[in-house]
């Protein structure tokens, strides 16, 4: 065991009643993630340690920043509990921001062993000391500096500068189960995404309709799926053969109805799969005013097919700041592969921008869907995508 | 798999692979070598080079070996370059890729380019070439048969047109006759081109080979080892060459019979989708049997129904054709389409069918059933 990360547990801690589940299930969370790896997790009230092999401290430091409900993490000492001790590894932690160039520190000290000889301020002001010693050309600023040393007396006394950002949220599984409408586009990754931190497991759906939409298209909602497996760990994907709903649609439906009638489709084959797999709500990237079909209106048409709720984490959303957010969960390169999804091909040139809901759903039943969903729902394919 | 994709790329043919297998094998040296096993190499080089002119009816003397098509395209278009100040390009606007991007590149670097768009059924008209002819013009570039849509383009009247109408020097000529090797007949005069380019897989020789042929030389940008005359600089691929030579060889003594047999499948592909509702030829005045048409290439729309679609599901039911150039399938732009002024909804379900000489009216009927069915079961 050659590196040692303390982590940062955030929000679980002021969770009351549901700490325990919640710990329970980021532990499992972070114990599967980083098997292979010979990790030790070692949990405690606000601070886990994760001790790994050398050799793996990349792929650990992967993970740690990518599962929901971890605060920050850091690659830490662990020294005894004298000054000395901790001078010695406040040097070592810094010396690794100095090479790299930083010229001012500060230091903050943690102090929940109240028997260690200095308070909190006294560590901090005399290891500060030291530090300006060993080092030249390093000065303090308490303000805006390059570089925290951090001391935290516990059980040992723990010591480190630069700690990484965790993705913060809840543990996944917390808040149990979403299906996820997973199209191909930019939006519905970012939703998944933003919705595994607040604890949702996700399984996803995709709507295939072959010949319209190609392998690739599929391969593309594959490979998105991989990337939000990064963060929400293993995803089932569910590949409903949507051709033939999709024909009727386009024969039997008024041509301005078509997108809004494909999508309650999708929402009856995608509440079923729901209700199936023990999902507590759907989700999708729908975005108030976005398109045609994301009316409020045409919104509340759609919804309708579904008994679940119906999660829009995007609904308020600027386009620009969900394409941020894309290429930081690093899914919006995959999104933008030029492969359509059937929402693209089969859109009417002058869509319905404001359904009424009695009048669209008289129209919709008249198209005939009900017995190829039935089968489409049927022959769903199924195939469990896991994080690398 | 019916393939009906020749186009594309056609099926190695196995005695040319013997070739290729054979020579490489017989010839083990380098050609630039000084020794003895480097002299045979070199003489049978020499050889394929010889066999090659003939076939194509040009000077073994303008015959460089390149490493395709597109390497044939781009070396006059990029020794543009080795002048001291750029002037203008003029390339009409169905080129290959390959000609046309390398040409953009020029812009790029400051060249003028000036494009030429073809009339509706396809064709470049000389006088237009001619007159986007100007003193500064130091190229003309015009393939000898569409990709897409099978128009043979008129270019030995392009070339006597820009001839007679050029201003103090006369621009160099260049032929992209990738898709006339082994199909239309090439005459003696090389089209009246200063430079062709040639490809050896599209007529079942091995791909990474190609011909640039040049009737006089030209300063080219890449530099090396001096190999092809300074042209094409690198290690030849002596038994790719020797492959190419036989590919030709068959494909021009074998020409007048396949060519009828290509006319026989043009014929009965056009008045097949007569039968089909909706489906229309590209261009609408498309007709067989008219030498404004190379008759191994057919393309043609099914309104309402994406040609991407189509391909895949034509692929479902054992059938490989293409949306157009294979090349530049990936991208939703019909440039060659556009330029003819075909309607969107047209060109968006466009189909290209291209044949070979083993291509059968088996084949051909089966493939217009599935096109049939196909059509009526996705249709819009």
């Amino acid at each position: 065991m050659d590196t040692l990360f303390l982590v940062k547990i955030g929000e679980l801690v002021l969770k009351g009643g549901n700490r325990k589940d919640f710990e329970r299930r980021l532990r499992d969370e972070l114990k599967h993630r980083l098997h292979g790896h010979s990790a030790r997790i070692q949990t405690g009230v606000g601070r886990w340690f994760v001790e790994c092999a050398s050799e793996s401290e990349e792929a650990v430091a992967a993970v740690l920043a990518s599962i929901p409900g971890i605060y920050g993490f850091a690659r830490a000492i662990r020294t005894g509990k004298t000054f000395e001790e901790l001078a010695i590894a406040a040097r070592d932690a810094a010396r690794a921001r100095v090479a790299l160039g930083a010229r001012s520190f500060k230091v903050e000290a943690r102090r929940s062993d109240k028997s260690f000889p200095l308070d909190s301020y006294g560590i901090a002001r005399e290891l500060g000391a030291r530090l300006l010693a060993d080092f030249d050309g390093l000065s303090v600023d308490v303000h805006e500096p390059d570089f925290t040393v951090r001391v935290e007396i516990r059980d040992k006394a723990y010591v480190y500068a630069g700690e990484e950002p965790g993705q913060k949220g809840l543990p996944v599984g917390s808040s149990g189960k979403g299906l996820l409408l997973l199209s191909g586009g930019i939006d519905s990754p970012v939703s998944g995404y933003l919705m595994a931190l607040r604890g949702l497991s996700i399984e996803a759906v995709y709507f295939h309709a072959y010949p319209y939409t190609s392998r690739e298209a599929w391969e593309k909602v594959r490979d998105l799926a991989k990337i939000l497996a990064r963060y929400v760990g293993r995803i089932t994907l569910h590949t409903v053969p949507f051709t033939e709903p999709q024909l009727a649609i386009k024969k039997n439906a008024p041509e301005n109805c078509a997108t809004l009638f494909m999508r309650a489709g999708m929402f009856t084959i995608a509440d079923r799969i729901a209700s199936s797999i023990g999902a507590n709500c759907l989700i999708t990237g729908e975005s108030l005013g976005q398109v045609a079909s994301q009316t409020a209106e045409n919104l509340r048409f759609t919804e309708s097919f579904a008994k679940l709720p119906v999660l829009r984490p995007l609904i308020g959303t600027d386009k620009e700041d969900t394409i941020a957010l894309a290429r930081r969960i690093g899914s919006y390169e995959t999104s933008i592969l030029p492969y359509e999804d059937c929402c693209v091909i089969f859109s009417p040139a002058h869509p319905l921008l404001r359904a009424d809901l009695a009048r669209e759903t008289e129209a919709y039943e008249k198209t005939g869907l009900g017995s190829l969903l039935d089968e489409a729902f049927r022959n769903t394919e199924r195939l469990v995508i896991k994080p690398d | 798999m019916t393939y009906l994709d020749w186009a594309a790329t056609a099926p190695p043919d196995p005695e040319v692979l013997d070739e290729q297998r054979r020579t490489a094998l017989s010839f083990p040296g380098n050609p630039s070598s000084r020794h003895e096993a480097g002299a045979a190499a070199r003489a049978a080089l020499e050889a394929a080079r010889t066999r090659l002119a003939r076939a194509l009816r040009l000077s073994a003397k303008g015959v460089h070996f390149v490493s395709g098509g597109s390497e044939a395209d781009a070396i006059p278009l990029l020794a543009l370059l080795r002048k001291k100040n750029p002037g203008s390009i003029v390339v009409s606007s169905i080129e290959h890729a390959a000609v046309y991007e390398q040409a953009r590149v020029l812009e790029r670097l400051g060249w003028k380019l000036r494009e030429v768009p073809p009339d509706p059924d396809g064709r470049v008209s000389p006088d237009k070439v001619a007159e986007a002819v100007a003193p500064d013009t130091a190229l003309v570039a015009c393939m000898a048969v569409n990709n897409e849509t099978g128009a043979t383009q008129p270019v030995r009247e392009i070339a006597a047109a820009v001839r007679l109408t050029a201003k103090g020097r006369i621009p160099r000529f260049h032929v992209d006759a990738v898709q006339a090797l082994g199909k239309i007949e090439l005459g003696g005069d090389g089209f009246g081109a200063d430079s062709l380019a040639f490809s050896a897989h599209k007529i079942g020789g091995p791909r990474g080979t190609g011909v640039l042929w040049l009737r006089s030389p030209v300063e080219p940008l890449q530099s090396g080892g001096g190999q092809e005359g300074g042209i094409r600089p690198g290690t030849e691929n002596l038994p790719g060459d020797a492959a190419f030579a036989l590919a030709a060889e068959k494909a021009v003594a074998g020409l007048q019979a396949a060519r009828e047999g290509a006319e026989a499948l043009e014929d009965a592909l056009l008045e097949g989708l007569k039968a089909i509702p909706d489906a229309t030829p590209l261009p609408l005045s498309r007709v067989p049997r008219d030498s404004r048409w190379s008759p191994w290439i057919v393309s043609f729309a099914l309104p309402g129904l994406a040609g991407e679609t189509a391909v895949r599901a034509l692929s479902d039911s054992g059938f490989a054709v293409s949306t157009g150039s294979a090349c530049s399938s990936a991208s939703r732009e019909r440039r060659v389409l556009d330029s003819m002024g075909v309607d969107r909804e047209l060109s968006f379900s466009a189909l290209r069918a291209s044949f070979g000489p083993e291509s059968t009216r088996a084949e051909l009927d089966a493939f217009l059933e599935a096109v049939a069915s196909i059509y009526r079961r996705f249709k819009a």
